[in-house]
């Protein structure tokens, strides 16, 4: 049998908290829906009226460096976000 | 979070460097990731001359690279200093025909290609059409680097060109990207029966084949310098016994090395009649190189026709 040690990280409910404190913190009134996905991935949401007359990727550079603390170093809690919607109110 | 002052500073040089820089796993030659490779690929059928930065060979701006750019993902493309986007907005780009502007270059009158469809295979496709497509789902016809042809159903993007069908009366369209549409100009599309059933069969006359060169033509183009790699693939010990001179035994080493160069390179390959060597260059055709000769008759015909002291065995 392969030595395998499955190290259990934060619950994904406590990632996805994080990551919501992350962005609140760069974007104050933003309204923010994050949700787990397969094991680390998460999908979120962000409504802001910051993004207006901003194009996607400048938006989503927003969101990414907000959370860019979570995605770093050899591994990270949070390893892909599947989708990244950002929206205007 | 905050980059090291050093690696913002290095990072900021890379990005200045060039008009045009992208940050991908591998290079333009031999991309190791799926996603640097279709960047590549776009990149390639527009630009002649483009920066790239291979983020596996230094791991420091492969972190650094995702806090720079607020972008938690490589590949990255920088156009003039600015951050244009990751893979999906670089293809989404493509699609829309929105890049050519931000390259700067005129944007290429894709031409369409002529298809030719059997009978059998117009019925089929047909038939494919109508039960997977749908409003907005086209059939699509994908032509590789390797000339390795790929049907599917997808939507239909800005880009496509539609390909003129001849042969059968159709009811559908097949729909190419604007890099697979030239590679595409003139093929077949016919049907075959596998040992799983019938599948449908793809003839490209543009795919690059293996030619031939004669010991007469490459005595010529050794003595005029032409830059060539001349690889022999024979083992080392016919080697000792005769050997072309300037030609280098094909071991893993030189074929790693080989597999690294751009894929227009000239590969004139020898063995010791041309039955190997033949073999060999298939397999770099394989690899996407379009420039490979098998040298007829091998060192064989050499030692009778141009060097009578290479002894023959």
């Amino acid at each position: 049998m392969a030595l395998q040690i499955i190290n259990a990280g934060p619950p994904p409910e406590e990632i996805a908290e994080r990551i919501r404190t992350a962005i609140a913190q760069a974007m104050p009134e933003a309204e923010i829906v994050v949700h787990p996905e397969n094991p680390g991935h998460f999908a979120i949401t962000v409504i802001d009226a910051v993004f207006e007359g901003l194009s996607r990727v400048k938006q989503q550079q927003r969101v990414y460096g907000a959370i860019a603390d979570l995605m770093a170093g050899p591994s990270p809690p949070v390893h892909a976000i599947d989708r990244l919607e950002c929206k205007v109110p | 979070m905050a980059l090291e002052e050093a690696v913002h500073q290095e990072i900021k040089e890379l990005v200045g460097a060039s008009d045009v820089v992208l940050f991908m796993k591998g290079n333009r030659q031999a991309p190791q990731c799926g996603f640097s490779a279709t960047v590549v690929g776009i990149l390639d059928s527009m630009l002649p001359d483009y920066q790239t930065v291979d983020v596996l060979a230094a791991p420091h701006i492969r972190d650094g690279i995702k806090v720079f750019s607020s972008w938690p993902t490589v590949p990255q493309l920088y156009v003039r200093g600015e951050f244009v986007g990751g893979c999906d907005i670089i293809q989404e780009m493509f699609g829309s025909g929105e890049i050519y502007e931000t390259l700067g270059v005129e944007k290429v009158e894709v031409v369409q290609p002529k298809i030719e469809v059997s009978a059998p295979a117009a019925e089929a496709l047909t038939l494919a059409a109508e039960e997977h497509g749908g409003p907005g789902r086209e059939l699509h016809l994908v032509v590789d680097a390797s000339f390795q042809s790929n049907l599917s159903i997808a939507p239909r993007t800005p880009a496509d060109v539609e390909a003129i069908i001849s042969g059968a009366s159709t009811e559908f369209v097949i729909l190419l990207d604007p890099i697979s549409a030239p590679r595409a100009d003139g093929i077949t599309i016919d049907v075959a029966d596998t040992p799983n059933g019938q599948a449908f069969k793809v003839d490209n006359p543009n795919a690059p084949k293996v030619q031939k060169m004669s010991v007469k033509e490459l005595k010529a183009v050794l003595d005029a310098n032409e830059p060539i790699e001349l690889l022999d693939v024979r083992t080392p010990e016919e080697r000792a016994i005769a050997a072309i001179p300037g030609a280098v035994l094909l071991n893993e080493e030189e074929a790693a090395r080989i597999e690294g160069l751009p894929r227009e390179t000239k590969l004139v390959l020898h063995c010791h009649h041309g039955g190997r060597s033949h073999q060999a260059a298939e397999q770099f055709i394989a690899l996407g190189f379009s420039q490979v000769f098998n040298v007829i008759g091998g060192i064989d015909a050499w030692s009778q026709e141009i060097d009578p002291d290479a002894p023959r065995y």
